[in-house]
């Protein structure tokens, strides 16, 4: 065959060693490799992540104002409390703040009047989780068990064109918000 | 196997070789071997047996040194493979659907009741069972390296970390694959769990339930995770965890039987012959060794390693087959997004994190650490992460392998037994003193009558 020669000194393309040709092909090959993989792999990570949420609608119509007694009523639908004194109207979430579970309401023995955050507001009931037993007082706050902070408030507002009760479980609110009917 | 070799050609007057030399004379193994020879064969030459070396140490068959757990274990993963197949074809992985198909499983197939039992009770044996094996393998330190050449036995016990792993998380999605309410309010508080992790959490959420309520992607995840990943997962593992206990020389109370003893002449065998002249003359060279395997350490393992892992295995499938007669399987309420039951409790091996998350939740200045982080994520990780890199830690000399308590083990023993005893301690706190609201009762005290609906 052919008369192996030392390249010339200054040869771009030597048979073999660490930079030569076959060298390249291999690394290139390999670097293909594990690109594809990595590729794949991600992509069919990527995939599992949903692009479509098909939540339930966070803004819900409770029902009419009037349907609501005076003091607590549970809507399991929502997970969610709401409260009327009077004309006004006030809505708590039932999702413990700990790990999630449905918190339940326990009738006080006595009604208490407090002051939360510079608003009289009457406590009728506490709430109790099922899971772990945190406590939260009648206004949300937690009190006692693993709970790391307060059930949350949502906002309430009066649906335009039939005036229902509309809570939007998207927006917390602070533990002064009410809503008043005229 | 150690020992050399040498060929050297047999004395003239041995019985005439097989017809085909180098062919194994008979086309079946025999559980019943005439020779040592014979009994090699049947590894040699029967798949299912391959794996197990030709020879055994007696020690590593010894009842009250492993008691078996190991093999235990695997039974019941077999078992629950076994199980498993008639129930996928009867399960139906759909929110609509799969409470009333495990119904059906119930109350309907004929024999579905007890499939599902021993199932389930399978699956919880097998909690026990592999808990109890790291147990046994921590207290006789069993993840040390003797003696032997070229082990890597700290490996095996980070292969053995990572199956206990797979094997809690396969019971957890097995769990909540009836869509009852066990099983919504698990997957609930377990994703809620996940969640607490800072900065990724949520997303992790996310990417467990497929969405942000948890909902038909959801159950399908874990239905596919239970199914197909945790399992081949968990067999891929553990033929690598068997193939190591093969490289490592075999269970590390059989190490100090290498010790010491003293290289003994084997019994010359007879091999192939390539040579015209052997075949002509029926003389096929025999090969005289010398062996560490001293006669009266080792026993061919077939049939005694193969009688005794029989033992186990049937025994194991018996119990699980009689108890499964006896004890039914749970089906609570349909998975009611509303409300939550009163206890919500985990089941019993996974109480004690149940407890610990009730019981972590700091307060430090007016920073909250949510308990489900501290006591959900970063304790079982710390627990976790130092079972891994204990051998590491671990340094007893080499001769404390495979001792129960040895006694320079003193102290890492009893540490460990501490933690043991706190997880169970909390087990029993969450299994037998927890009550509704998670409030604590006495076992005589009776508890409050609550309504079950609000």
């Amino acid at each position: 065959m052919t008369t192996k020669t030392d390249p010339p000194a200054g040869a771009e393309t030597p048979s073999a060693g660490p930079n030569s040709r076959r060298d390249f092909l291999m690394k290139a090959g390999i670097g293909a490799g594990v690109v594809a993989l990595v590729g794949q792999a991600g992509a069919s990570l990527r995939s599992l992540v949903p692009n479509v949420s098909y939540d339930a609608p966070t803004t819900v119509k409770l029902g009419a104002p009037v349907d609501f007694p005076d003091g607590m009523k549970f809507l399991p639908d929502e997970r969610l409390f709401v409260f009327r004194e009077g004309k006004t109207f006030h809505a708590i979430s039932a999702v413990c703040t700990h790990l999630g579970c449905t918190v339940r309401a326990e009738a006080l023995s006595k009604v208490e009047e407090a002051s939360v955050e510079g608003k009289p507001l009457r406590l009728t009931h506490r709430f109790q989780c099922p899971c772990h037993g945190s406590k939260y007082s009648g206004d949300g706050t937690n009190q006692t068990g693993p709970a790391p902070k307060p059930l949350a408030w949502y906002h309430l507002s009066v649906a335009v064109d039939d005036g229902q009760l509309v809570v939007d479980l998207a927006q917390e609110v602070g533990h002064d918000f009410r809503l008043t009917l005229a | 196997m150690s020992g050399t070799e040498r060929a050297v050609s047999a004395k003239p007057g041995t019985p005439a070789p097989p017809s085909a030399p180098g062919v194994h004379p008979k086309p079946f193994w025999s559980f019943r071997p005439r020779s040592d020879r014979e009994a090699g064969d049947a590894v040699v030459s029967n798949f299912l047996l391959h794996w197990f070396p030709a020879k055994t140490y007696k020690p590593s068959l010894d009842w009250n040194y492993s008691f078996w757990l190991g093999t235990a274990s695997a039974a019941l993963f077999f078992l629950l493979v076994l199980s498993g197949l008639p129930l996928l074809l009867l399960y139906v992985p759909s929110v609509e659907r799969a409470y009333g198909s495990v119904k059906d499983i119930e109350f309907v197939v004929t024999f579905g009741s007890w499939i599902r039992a021993v199932h389930r009770i399978a699956a919880h044996l097998m909690v026990a069972a592999v808990f109890l094996h790291l147990v046994r393998v921590f207290l006789t330190g069993a993840y040390k390296n003797g003696t032997g050449r070229g082990q890597r036995r700290e490996w095996n016990w980070v292969l053995g970390v990572v199956m206990i792993v797979l094997t809690l998380f396969l019971s957890f999605t097995g769990y909540l694959l009836p869509w009852d309410q066990l099983a919504y309010w698990a997957v609930t508080v377990g994703t809620n769990i996940a969640s607490s992790v800072p900065f990724v959490g949520p997303e992790m959420r996310e990417l467990l339930i497929g969405g942000r309520t948890i909902d038909q992607a959801t159950l399908l995840r874990f239905y596919v995770l239970h199914v197909i990943f945790l399992p081949a997962g968990l067999g891929a593992l553990l033929a690598y965890h068997m193939w190591r206990i093969r490289k490592d020389g075999g269970l590390a109370k059989a190490d100090r039987w290498t010790l010491g003893s003293e290289k003994t002449e084997a019994p010359p065998a007879k091999t192939k012959t390539w040579s015209l002249l052997g075949v002509a003359r029926g003389q096929a060279p025999a090969i005289r060794a010398v062996t560490l395997e001293a006669a009266d350490r080792t026993v061919n393992s077939v049939n005694d390693l193969v009688r005794r892992i029989s033992i186990v295995v049937l025994g194991t499938f018996a119990v699980v087959s009689i108890l499964a007669c006896f004890i039914p399987s749970p089906l609570e309420e349909p998975a009611n997004p509303m409300i939550t039951p009163n206890p919500a409790k985990a089941p019993w091996y996974f109480l004690w994190l149940q407890e610990i998350v009730t019981d972590t939740t700091l307060k430090i200045g007016s920073f909250t650490i949510n308990g489900a982080f501290l006591g959900g994520v970063i304790l079982p990780t710390i627990l976790l992460g130092l079972l891994t890199v204990w051998p590491w830690l671990d340094r007893s000399p080499a001769g404390a392998a495979g001792i129960w308590f040895h006694a320079s083990r003193k102290r890492q023993n009893l540490v460990f037994l501490l933690v043991v005893l706190l997880v169970l301690a909390f087990t029993i706190v969450g299994t037998f003193l927890r009550g509704p609201y998670w409030n604590f009762y006495w076992p005589w005290q009776a508890w409050p009558e609550l309504p079950t609906r609000i």
